[in-house]
């Protein structure tokens, strides 16, 4: 047997992955070595850092990108482009705010702090390694880094059994949707010879599958995977009862980081390796799309409580990405980047706030907490009001741009149809959202309820990653070219 | 650009505005008071600031400034006014302070005038931008403040109304955007330039079939908003559960964005396709007139009887602008800012009456004209202005309309004139059931308007009369703008020849003339 | 293209079948039998059948360690498990929480059964069976040749496991030390605030 050639591996490019991954087995090791339990202060502040290493890195990547053009290293299994480079800021970004919000959340209800930031940070690499996949078992790898965490990170709140509840609920249906997911990844392994998604794409570029029943099935099973991950209907029903039941602030970073993280590889293997069947899947697509956009929207109108609305938005939210992918563009994909990153940013801030009503056990989350908020703490009440008004999509907040740019590039495609009804579920959404603003500010005998949670809405971590998201909510709404700019960049250096 | 920037301060007071008066008001509820009276003041004397800058007799748009503004998505920051848009802007700029002057919701008031300042930045963002996603931007901000006047300051069923009007707005205004988008991207396969300014988008060549399409998306959001039958049915619901207040801007303000967009938007880009939509648009508009002109004389709330008299008076101002007529089109824009004060008039005055006598149910309702005598007395005069007595504001625009629908669609002129009557009918009809007859004891102790009520609604009674005695004023002003607009209508001769072919042909009526 | 099945020898597809017998008895058997004991051993034929899957398609190693990680290490924590939390108990599998679920169950396995089956037999294969293919490298170095992907076309994919690993050691660990008494201290103190 010859020597051994040892891959090319390009660690400026894995630096955005190794930060988070690494950084979280040091705290592991840290905190288990340790005498004395480390500070809850010391391990958010550590986690930002680690969050700000990975974020630079992102952003270093982002720029090398743009000078030397696309590449992939690793033997080919990691993309280094400029896709991954902006979904790897954005995962960065969701990691900073969600450790600030997450701060004042473990220290009141006594949760292992290392144990929730050690899960957080590898979790996010996972949907690093998602988006910058360049072979299918990566993904695959990917998808299970960043699921496993989250299952565990769902079960952390040891005082509402529906914490624990939602975490087997979770990890039943995650586990047999990734069983299914490679169950998809072995078919279109028969079917094409490879997971490296180039081989892919080019081997179907020859024409080769003659009968292709073999890889639309692989195709099919490998759509159901995503569409579960994205929790796109019908494959959503886990997801208000997990949404409800995790822990606040994981439910928020796990509606940030396990989007950006899903959709950033469903488009990528949809639209790089698996460009020459949309013939087959755009019209799948298009149909969840479909389901999910008026799904989301419907059942969100009879919700009771704010997380399981909050759940069906980000359904509602998930059926406008699955548009941009419909889109099957450039436009499309810029559209949806920007969507994730400005979905990710409202989506935690708004569950920021829900945790500081959240209340000592974590497990009511009733409209009714949120009654009169406004009134009692004015500056919180408009922060909520603006988030869930950038959510619906009300002009100036990058809500609006966000849905404006994908219906903007599905139109763009010739969907009209899509757009209208993508348009109409935004209708009854906005309806839902804004009769949430108009709890948040009811006079109504609000002074004789007390909700119990006035100690926590002091919080300042939390507070100021509130107030940044606010920021950069209204900031990008009124002014988005650069960030748009970003993403159109990011998608003109997309490894073919 | 060396001219004030009106319209950009136009739009900045009230946004900034209402910011301040939200911040303010946390405090001080009296102070935001005082602040959103001071906003909506100086807006209007900007306002009349720019009517004063405004150079008569010229047709197109004035003021225009144009800046980059979300570059990648092809929108841009774009401003300017004509003699359409002009009185619209007044308009809007008068009516806020007199709600605020003349409407009350209790103590905690701040987000009311909050909303209300926002609510007339947005307003006046729609009249005056030249882009057209700047003007859906704009369009679409009004429907949270509407949302939140009707929702948290309204009456009974304002949860139901709010609902309502919102659901259905936002529908029609699904419509809006993808057509928007339909047509930019239209002009970017022609040109290769993503843009949305109407000046381009103007010169957007279209299949007949395609423009006829884009124009009914178009006219469905806007006929929700104005609103034209069948698309009304949120109206009187809104206007009836929303605060007095609410109702007039909604009524005064914001039904006129629709007709305005339709004016605007429809009949300069898809002149054509608006030809060819006439016979319904104006059918739908003689149905208006008549449905709402009948339905309003069987009404018992007097909230909702304006509603449906709204609804004949908008089915006015379609027929004027779809009859392509310069009379037609001068009275339709007339007729949005006559409404517009009337109406604004009419529901200070039920809100007033509802305030003190605790019902809008004309069965309640008897005798108030001894009580009260100046109430009635301005009633009576906002009455015969809406019934278009001459010498009034209200007979200016309808007698335009009708005689600019009579050279050109001459039946359906015919048909809507018999609204007229119908609305004569109605409002005397209900005059004499609220005002006259013996009042009851409850009645009796009504007191009649105070000074402050009689200030307030003074400068909407001095237009209602000024306006009906000299109304060259305004009519110098907005016919070089229609006759621009007509102009750009006519332009494209082939295919004029063809489309008035094709209305002739579809229409025996119009045949035989 | 010819069917997958003439171009496969006799005793390659009696092997074959054999295998895949194994394998689905067994997976049959686990959802079948009441005993958690049985169940478990019905995971030992279903593993053993994949190992002998793998000694067809050649990969010799794969199939032992799949017998030694598996069927020997896996199975034996599993029944491990089963014994401590004790044998009696058994699930009571007679309530039906949907009505009807289980019919429609049936109903959609054997559709999809039959549609893989389907598949298998009317797709076309990139990568075909052995025969097809050629053998590995000559049939030797099974081990070498599975060590040499590991580092160089599977490198970031076999880093990647490690980390997978660790986290999921991670997740356990803090799912099994929630119980600490200190906890419920703190959870009792909690319901009196409360």
């Amino acid at each position: 047997m010859n020597h051994l050639a040892l891959p090319t591996v390009s660690y400026a490019a894995l630096a955005p992955i190794l930060f988070l991954l690494l950084g979280g087995v040091a705290l592991m090791v840290l905190s288990a070595l340790s005498r004395r339990p480390l500070a809850a202060g010391t391990v958010t502040g550590y986690s930002v850092l680690i969050g700000f290493g990975a974020l630079i890195s992102a952003l270093a990547e982002y720029g090398h990108v743009n000078g030397a053009g696309p590449s992939s290293t690793v033997a080919s299994a990691i993309a280094v482009d400029g896709f991954s480079a902006a979904i790897a800021v954005t995962v960065s970004v969701v990691v900073i705010l969600a450790s600030l919000l997450s701060h004042g959340y473990l220290r009141r209800m006594q949760i292992d702090a290392p144990a929730y930031h050690v899960l957080a940070l590898t979790s996010a690499s996972g949907a690093i390694i998602m988006a910058a996949a360049n072979d299918l078992v990566v993904l695959f790898l990917g998808l299970e880094i960043l699921s496993i965490a989250l299952y565990v990170l769902a079960a952390l709140n040891r005082r509402s059994a529906k914490s624990e509840e939602a975490a087997l609920k979770y990890f039943i249906l995650g586990g047999f949707s990734s069983a299914i997911f490679l169950f998809g990844i072995a078919f279109t392994y028969g079917a094409t010879g490879s997971t490296n998604l180039q081989v892919i794409t080019r081997t179907l570029g020859e024409g080769v599958a003659a009968k292709p029943g073999l890889l639309l099935a692989g195709l099919g099973l490998l759509l159901v995977g995503f569409f579960f991950k994205v929790a796109a209907v019908p494959f959503h029903l886990w997801t208000p009862d997990v949404y409800e039941g995790a822990p606040t602030p994981v439910t928020g970073f796990m509606a940030a980081a396990a989007k950006v993280g899903g959709f950033a590889a469903l488009l990528r293997v949809l639209l790089t390796a698996m460009p020459q069947l949309s013939t087959n899947w755009t019209p799948v697509v298009y149909s969840v799309a479909v389901a999910t956009l008026i799904g989301g929207a419907v059942l969100m109108v009879v919700q009771r409580d704010a997380k399981r609305m909050l759940a069906y938005s980000s359904i509602n939210h998930a059926g406008f990405l699955l548009v941009g992918i419909v889109a099957a563009t450039s436009a499309g994909i810029s559209a949806d980047l920007f969507y994730l990153f400005t979905y990710s940013v409202t989506a935690l801030a708004t569950f920021g706030i829900v945790t500081m009503l959240a209340g000592p056990r974590d497990d009511d989350a009733g409209i009714d907490r949120l009654s009169g908020l406004a009134r009692r703490h004015p500056a919180i009440g408009a922060a909520m009001a603006i988030l869930l008004l950038a959510q619906a999509g009300v002009p100036f907040t990058t809500g609006f741009i966000a849905k404006f740019s994908v219906i903007e590039a599905v139109v763009g495609h010739g969907s009209i149809p899509l757009a209208i009804i993508a348009m109409a579920s935004a209708a009854v959404a906005v309806f839902a959202y804004l009769r949430l603003v108009a709890t948040l500010y009811r006079t109504e005998d609000i002074a004789t309820v007390d909700l119990g949670y006035d100690d926590s809405l002091t919080d300042g971590p939390a507070a100021f990653a509130i107030g940044l998201s606010v920021v950069v909510t209204i900031f990008f709404g009124i002014f988005p070219a650069a960030l748009l700019d970003f993403g159109r960049t990011a998608v003109a250096h997309l490894l073919p | 650009m060396h001219t004030f920037p009106y319209l950009v301060v136009l739009l900045c007071i009230p946004l900034f505005g209402a910011g301040l008066v939200g911040l303010v008001g946390l405090r001080a509820p009296q102070a935001a008071r005082v602040l959103a009276l001071a906003a909506t003041a100086l807006e209007l004397v900007f306002a009349v600031a720019l009517l004063v800058a405004f150079k008569t007799h010229v047709g197109t748009f004035q003021f225009e400034s144009t800046h980059t503004w979300m570059a990648p998505l092809g929108i841009s920051f774009s401003l300017g006014v004509d003699g359409i848009s002009l009185f619209l802007v007044l308009l809007t700029a008068l009516i806020v302070p007199i709600v605020i002057l003349g409407t009350s919701v209790g103590e905690k008031a701040t987000g009311y005038l909050a909303w209300l300042l926002l609510l007339q930045g947005a307003s006046v963002a729609s009249f005056v931008s030249l882009d057209l996603m700047l003007f859906f931007f704009a369009f679409e901000l009004t429907l949270v403040p509407s949302y939140f006047l009707i929702v948290k300051y309204g009456h009974e069923r304002r949860a139901y109304a709010a609902t309502k009007f919102f659901v259905m707005t936002f529908l029609g205004s699904a419509f809006l955007l993808v057509g928007i988008l339909v047509l930019a991207f239209q002009h970017q396969n022609q040109t290769g330039v993503l843009t949305f300014s109407l000046a381009a988008l103007q010169h957007t060549t279209l299949s007949s079939g395609l423009a006829v399409w884009l124009s009914l998306a178009f006219l469905v959001a806007f006929g929700v908003k104005a609103p034209i039958f069948p698309l009304h049915t949120w109206s009187p619901t809104t206007y009836r559960e929303a605060p007095e207040g609410g109702s007039m801007v909604l009524s005064a303000i914001l039904a006129k964005l629709g007709t305005y967009g339709i004016l605007r938007f429809n009949l300069t880009l898809f002149p054509h396709a608006s030809k060819t939509l006439a016979p319904l648009v104006l059918t739908l508009a003689a149905i208006g007139v008549l449905y709402g002109a009948i339905t309003a004389s069987g009404q018992h709330d007097m909230k909702r009887l304006i509603a449906y008299s709204s609804l004949a008076q908008v089915g006015f101002i379609i027929l004027g602008t779809f009859s392509f007529s310069p009379q037609g089109l001068t009275g339709a824009v007339t007729m949005m800012v006559n409404h517009g004060i009337i109406t604004a008039a009419f529901f200070m005055l039920i809100g007033w009456i509802a305030q003190r006598r605790g019902s809008f149910d004309t069965a309640v309702l008897k005798g108030l004209q001894g009580p009260v005598p100046v109430l009635a007395g301005v009633f009576t005069v906002t009455m015969l202005a809406s019934i278009g007595l001459p010498g009034l504001n209200g007979f200016v625009g309808e007698f335009l309309v009708l005689i600019g629908t009579f050279t050109t669609h001459r039946w359906w002129a015919v048909v809507a004139t018999t609204g007229v009557v119908v609305a004569a009918m109605y409002l005397l009809w209900n005059y004499q059931q609220v005002f006259h007859g013996k009042a009851d004891a409850e009645t009796e102790t009504m007191h009649d308007l105070t000074t402050k009520e009689r200030l307030t609604i003074a400068p909407l009674l001095a237009l209602i009369v000024l306006l009906g005695v000299y109304p060259k004023f305004m009519l110098d002003r907005i016919e070089p703008s229609v006759h621009r607009e007509l102009a750009g209508i006519t332009a494209a001769a082939p295919a004029t020849a063809i489309q008035t072919h094709h209305v002739t042909f579809t229409s025996p009526v119009g045949g035989a003339r | 293209m010819t069917s997958l099945l003439a171009t496969v020898a006799i005793p390659d597809l009696l092997v074959f079948l054999l295998g895949a017998l194994l394998c689905l008895v067994g997976a049959v058997s686990i959802l079948t039998v009441k005993n958690p004991v049985h169940a478990a051993l019905s995971l030992v034929m279903t593993l053993f059948g994949i190992a002998v899957l793998f000694i067809e398609l050649q990969a010799d190693f794969l199939a032992a360690v799949q017998i030694i990680v598996y069927a020997g290490a896996i199975v034996v924590l599993f029944l491990f498990v089963i014994m401590f939390l004790g044998v009696d108990r058994e699930e009571d599998l007679a309530v039906e929480p949907i009505v009807g679920q289980r019919p429609l169950a049936a109903v959609l396995i054997t559709a999809l059964m039959a549609s893989i089956v389907a598949l298998g037999l009317v797709g076309h294969f990139e990568v075909g069976p052995a025969t097809q293919t050629g053998m590995l490298h000559g049939g030797a170095g099974n081990v070498a040749d599975l060590g040499r992907s590991v580092f160089t076309t599977y490198l970031f994919a076999f880093e990647a496991t490690a980390g997978l690993l660790i986290i999921a050691v991670v997740g356990a660990v803090v799912l099994a030390r929630r119980n600490n008494p200190d906890d419920h201290v703190a959870e009792s103190q909690v319901e009196e605030l409360a």
